[in-house]
């Protein structure tokens, strides 16, 4: 048979030592790292950190966090090009008293048998007890809600219903500017900060407050922290070169790494290697500030291009070479993982931290800007395969074949990655919430799906996630939950469960005191109790996320972040205080066409054809469908529903969409930013699921909800491009922090040259219809195992079978079976 | 339906059709939207689609999804079903009105074939032509059998091409090109015909394909002198893309002669590039879906069968493909 791939897209195989890199990744347990908590411990009782006490809240978290950056240990490991530990161990955590890692000691005592195991000595757990129980009151949590009349509040993290903060662990979700970083070096603002404070003016010539004053004072002392990191990185390294037994080949290697770390990231970097190293250095500092989640290293084709051509230029560097050094970095970023209790992992199951690299996409003016490093990532990513990075592709009528051709390459490779985003939708959307075209068109992605101008914003773009399904119970129960119902619930892990349907909130009115479901006579009347609960939902999570603003401003500020977000220099102002050009803070839904899918289940069912009344379908819905098994199956097969091009069922998700989005960006948060909404849900889908009634879609109480922007489980009946034409159909003009759009492809569906122009077609044409964001996962026979043992695992995935597609959860087991052996096995 | 001449549902403005999907990547050039034509002449007895076989609707019964609600006895004025014991409908009292599949609420009874017009199926693709254009796709007319429905193919065809959309044909080559010149039409107003080359032998394909009717005694070489006509252009130079498609059967079509008798057919004609199908089982679900008598157990032929059967071809010239990997500017012709 033909070969399936054209030589230009071939994608490479790992080097030598990238494949040794990657196995020994592979072959280490996962960990927990206590050297960041008790090197802040030991800074608090030092001589620095009792004087400390006294001083500026603000220059007090810089000292810490200089005195982290500065005796930690720092641990070179065998043939990487890029150096510098993320952690004290070579696969590990980071853990921070401040956030939330404390949710970790829920599993204190079974941390090997973990879904995801970690792996810690006897002493290393008293010490991680030790640590988090001596933490609680100190955390972010803690302080903000650990007082009288909020301690219900401070519950709702174990018991997460309407929403769940994610603030209350971290800010982080941040693409500092890189493009600084890289060409001017922390030099730039260590020497701003050292004129203010020289001056003690500011540029205006009004003399500096106290805060501004410890504002610079910060910066100053968080780089020297940084460059001090950096200095024992390239002191480690030169001791490894001089050891004897090292090759010499190793040796100039590690002579390079040195080099670079002498200089960058203070100095601006000379060379690509240098470039790189810069951005790894910076990125661990702002790791151990805030938390893991998260942080982005936005546009790097565009940021290395000029070190890479000069190198090319100059003999230095060749594309292999460079090929292998991002391969390195990527690896790289597999080190941390962020420290999940498995309650937790229910709502962000899979140990992903999101470090984004934004690929292609447009100049200030809208010029293709795609270069060959874009292409060399991508290769880069071939190479390792991994759970992270995190990869985003920028699409728009400009992009060129070659490179969207790469680019669904490697999403054929099987690991969901990369996932595309479409410059119109979005540049709009962030034009909409007040940027300029051109900072707007400068934007790269934070973490999954979020999107920020580059070096100029404080999204805090994962705070909070929001469950709207459970609004419409609210709104056909007058604001309180439904009854709770044993159910059977399967969890990510695949593993039945028979429990309740989680306690809380039932005793007393959870919501807003919306009519009773005999009250509400019109179809309008219904939407308007759920705007209702919406707005109930959001407001009192905007409530509690103001609290934290206010403690992160007084206790825990970001001084690596500000130094790098445009406008905090300027103002002398930390991120926290609201020193960035651009401040939102986003929330994101959960559920969105169970809710608009519902939506019209209870216009057609109640309103139109008069089959029930309201009442009557409430307590169908109250009894989880009990003794109506024959009502469940037809809503769930016979209604029409989102996603499959179906003008009233898309405009119910938009009603429903919009109840959202309205009652999000009527806030503005304490910092003066705006709220903004996106649609996208980690794995929230499951934990709220988890807590959500019976719903009129014919989604039974337990189970879990949709994903972000996809449609209802089993909901898409006409194939992709139906998916693509509903979501597409979509306003998402007020949608500033995007949405995730899952497909899901049997690999044999789409392999080859055909499938590879096939999907490229598709994204082209979702993005010309004013697409946002969209990816692919090419599943494997693993997968569809999954599947089988749980259709709800993996709705929706359309087989392949000559001349045929179907949809796996269609077919008999034995058919099933068969593909999954074909899949395994590639032949076909 | 058993015999070779069409029956009813030969009209210009309305046809039955099983399936519609879209998102095809292996029938034709680039994405195409699949349109299931129900009818066909033939009844091979590895077919994966046996809901084409009959020209009207049928009633299918997915057990898997039913519940056992007895809806469907309930609405059944005659009779006609029994829940959930098997068989789960009488078919001597069944008067297809299909009011069971309307009121199942699961799906579990669903019905096959549904009646189609020209407009319905061009307002249907219509939101894929954006796709079709990207990739260079189009529509493929499928089945079954098209050609049992020549006036209503070739008006759609003709009707999608006005838009600028490509059309492809499938068929298995069983027609009657001079008869009343519909299916000559047809042919003539389409991009490509994708064309199934089967079982070579008279006598093997009566008993592998004729299903008990259609053998007629004439049929293979029927089918051999249609893909020659067609493959001298169809006497005309504005004649479609012809390309062959051969059902890779275990047992069946995989045979040593069979595969050379068709390689030097092939050769003759002139054909330079030819796709090779490997069986699959899919079928199989199906049949019990329509309660049909299960086919014969068989297994997908394996990576070295598939790539011996190619090499029979490849040694006269002519170039293998997988679905959806062929080069269909390249290898039309025979060098
Ligand atoms: S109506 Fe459908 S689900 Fe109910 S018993 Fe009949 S076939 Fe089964
Ligand atoms: S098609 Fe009509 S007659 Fe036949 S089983 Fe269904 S309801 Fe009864």
């Amino acid at each position: 048979m033909t070969s399936s791939s054209t030589p230009e897209t071939s994608l490479p195989e790992p080097t030598r030592r990238i494949a040794r890199i990657r196995a020994e990744l592979f072959a280490t347990p996962y960990s927990v790292c206590l050297e960041r908590p008790e090197l802040l411990a030991r800074f608090r009782k030092s001589a620095e950190g009792r004087q400390a006490r006294r001083e500026h809240p603000l220059t007090r978290r810089a000292r810490a966090l200089a005195f982290v950056f500065s005796h930690r240990r720092p641990r070179v490991y065998s043939d990487e090009l890029i150096v510098g530990n993320m952690t004290s161990r070579r696969i590990a955590a980071n853990y921070y008293p401040e956030g939330g890692s404390v949710n970790i000691l829920e599993d204190i005592f079974r941390l090997e048998k973990r879904r995801i195991p970690l792996e810690l000595s006897a002493r290393e757990k008293w010490r991680l007890a030790a640590v988090g129980l001596g933490g609680i009151l100190g955390s972010v949590a803690g302080r903000a809600l650990l007082r009288p009349g909020r301690i219900p509040y401070f519950l709702d993290f174990f018991r997460a219903k309407r929403y769940f903060i994610t603030e209350e662990a971290g800010v982080a979700h941040q693409v500092v500017d890189y493009r600084t970083v890289v060409h001017e070096g922390l030099r730039k603002a260590d020497d701003e900060a050292a004129r203010r404070l020289d001056s003690g003016l500011m540029p205006g010539g009004l003399p500096l407050t106290a805060d501004q004053r410890a504002f610079y004072e910060s910066v100053r002392l968080t780089v020297a922290g940084i460059r001090d990191m950096a200095a024992n990185l390239a002191a480690e390294a030169e001791r490894l070169a001089a050891e004897p037994g090292t090759p010499a080949k190793r040796r100039a290697e590690l002579a390079a790494s040195a080099a670079a770390c002498r200089r960058v990231p203070y100095e601006p970097a000379r060379t690509f290697l240098e470039g790189l190293q810069a951005c790894w250095l910076v990125h661990i500092g702002l790791n151990l500030e805030d938390f893991e989640q998260g942080l982005s290293f936005g546009r790097l084709d565009q940021i290395l291009y000029p070190l890479y051509t000069r190198d090319i230029e100059e003999g230095r560097l060749t594309p292999e070479l460079a090929t292998e050094i991002l391969a390195s970095f990527c690896l790289k970023t597999c080190e941390t993982m962020p420290l999940y209790s498995e309650r937790i992992d229910q709502y962000f199951s899979g140990a992903g931290v999101a470090q984004g690299i934004t690929l292609g996409g447009t100049d200030a003016e809208g010029l293709d800007v795609t270069n060959e490093l874009s292409g060399l990532i991508l290769d880069a990513y071939a190479m390792v395969r991994t759970r992270e990075p995190a990869l985003h592709v920028r699409v728009h009528a400009g992009t060129p074949k070659w490179f969207l051709d790469k680019a669904v390459a490697v999403v054929q490779l099987g690991c969901g990655k990369p996932s595309f985003f479409g410059d119109g939708a979005v540049v709009t959307a962030l034009e909409e919430v007040g940027m300029s075209p051109a900072h707007a068109r400068d934007y790269a992605v934070i973490g999954c799906v979020e999107m920020g101008s580059q070096g100029r914003t404080y999204n805090s773009s994962d705070a909070a996630l929001f469950n709207l399904p459970l609004c419409l119970e609210l709104a056909l129960n007058g604001g309180r939950r439904f009854p709770n119902v044993p159910v059977e619930t399967v969890g990510p892990d695949g593993r039945r469960r028979r429990r309740g349907l989680g306690l809380g909130g039932r005793w007393r009115r959870l919501g807003a005191a919306t009519p009773p479901a005999k009250d509400l006579g019109t179809f309008e009347d219904v939407v308007e109790a759920f705007r209702t609960q919406v707005r109930h939902g959001v407001d009192d999570m905007a409530k509690v996320l103001g609290w934290l603003e206010e403690v992160y401003r007084v206790s825990r500020p970001t001084p690596v972040n500000s130094i790098l977000t445009e406008g905090c220099l300027e103002r002398g102002k930390d991120v926290t205080w609201g020193g960035a050009l651009y401040d939102f803070t986003s929330i994101q839904a959960a559920g969105l066409a169970d809710a608009g899918d519902s939506l019209l289940a209870i216009k057609r069912l109640v309103f139109d054809e008069q089959r029930f009344t309201l009442e009557e379908l409430v307590s169908i819905l109250k009894a989880n469908f009990a003794g109506h098994e024959a009502l469940r199956a037809e809503l769930a097969a016979r209604f029409p529903k989102y996603g499959n091009g179906h003008p009233e069922a898309d405009r119910m998700t938009q009603i429903a969409a919009d109840a959202f989005a309205d009652a999000v960006t009527s806030h503005r948060n304490t910092r003066g930013g705006r709220y903004v909404p996106g649609f996208y849900s980690m794995t929230c889908h499951w934990g709220f699921g988890r807590m959500t009634g019976a719903l009129p879609n014919g989604r039974p109480a337990g189970t879990r909800l949709s994903n972000g922007l996809s449609p209802a489980d089993g909901a898409d009946r006409r194939g992709p491009t139906a998916v693509l034409r509903s979501a597409a159909s979509l306003d998402s003009r007020k949608w500033a922090n995007c949405y995730a759009l899952n497909l899901k492809f049997d690999s044999k569906a789409v392999q080859g040259g055909a499938g590879r122009a096939a999907l490229a077609s598709l994204f082209e044409t979702f993005f010309d219809a004013g697409g946002m964001q969209v990816q692919a996962n090419v599943l494997d026979a693993e997968s569809l195992r999954a599947a089988q043992r749980d259709p709800s695992a993996h709705p929706g995935i359309v087989v392949r079978v000559a001349g045929y597609c179907a949809y796996f959860n269609d077919l008999q087991p034995a058919v099933q079976d068969e593909i999954i052996e074909r899949t395994a096995h590639g032949v076909g | 339906m058993a015999s070779a001449e069409p029956r009813p549902g030969r009209r210009r403005d309305e046809a039955k059709v099983f399936s519609i999907q879209h998102f095809c990547l292996h029938d034709g050039p680039g994405v195409r939207s699949l349109i299931f034509f129900k009818g066909c002449p033939l009844r091979c007895s590895w077919c994966q689609n046996p809901e084409s076989w009959d020209t009207g609707p049928e009633l299918a019964f997915k057990a898997r999804l039913c519940i056992g609600c007895g809806t469907c006895r309930l609405v059944c004025s005659h009779g006609a079903i029994r829940v959930p014991a098997h068989p789960w409908r009488d078919p001597s009292r069944c008067r297809g009105c299909f009011t069971c599949a309307e009121k199942c609420p699961t799906g579990a009874l669903s019905r096959f074939g549904e009646p189609v017009t020209v407009d319905g199926l061009v307002e249907e693709v219509r939101p894929e032509f954006p796709l079709y254009r990207s990739s260079g796709g189009g529509v493929t007319l499928s089945g079954g059998e098209p050609t049992l429905q020549p006036e209503f193919a070739a008006a759609l065809a003709g009707r999608l091409r006005s838009y600028g959309v490509s059309v492809a044909v499938e068929t298995c080559g069983l027609f009657d090109m001079d008869g009343s010149g519909a299916v000559r039409d047809l042919l003539n107003n389409v991009d490509l015909v994708l064309f199934d080359v089967k079982v070579y032998d008279e006598e093997s394909f009566g008993r592998l394909c004729g299903g008990g009717g259609t053998g007629a005694g004439k049929a293979a070489s029927r089918i051999r002198d249609n893909l020659m006509a067609l493959a001298d252009g169809l006497g005309s130079r504005r004649g479609p893309r012809v390309w062959p498609r051969l059902p890779l059967i275990p047992g069946m079509t995989d045979g040593r002669e069979n595969l050379a008798a068709w390689a030097g057919f092939l050769r003759k004609a002139g054909f330079g590039g030819l796709t090779i199908v490997p069986y699959h089982a899919l079928g199989e679900s199906k049949r019990v879906w329509l309660g049909l008598d299960r086919g014969p157990a068989l297994a997908a032929p394996a990576a070295e069968d598939v790539e011996a059967a190619a090499g029979i071809f490849r040694s006269v010239g002519i170039r293998v493909f997988s679905p959806g990997e062929e080069a269909w500017e390249a290898g039309t012709r025979a060098g």
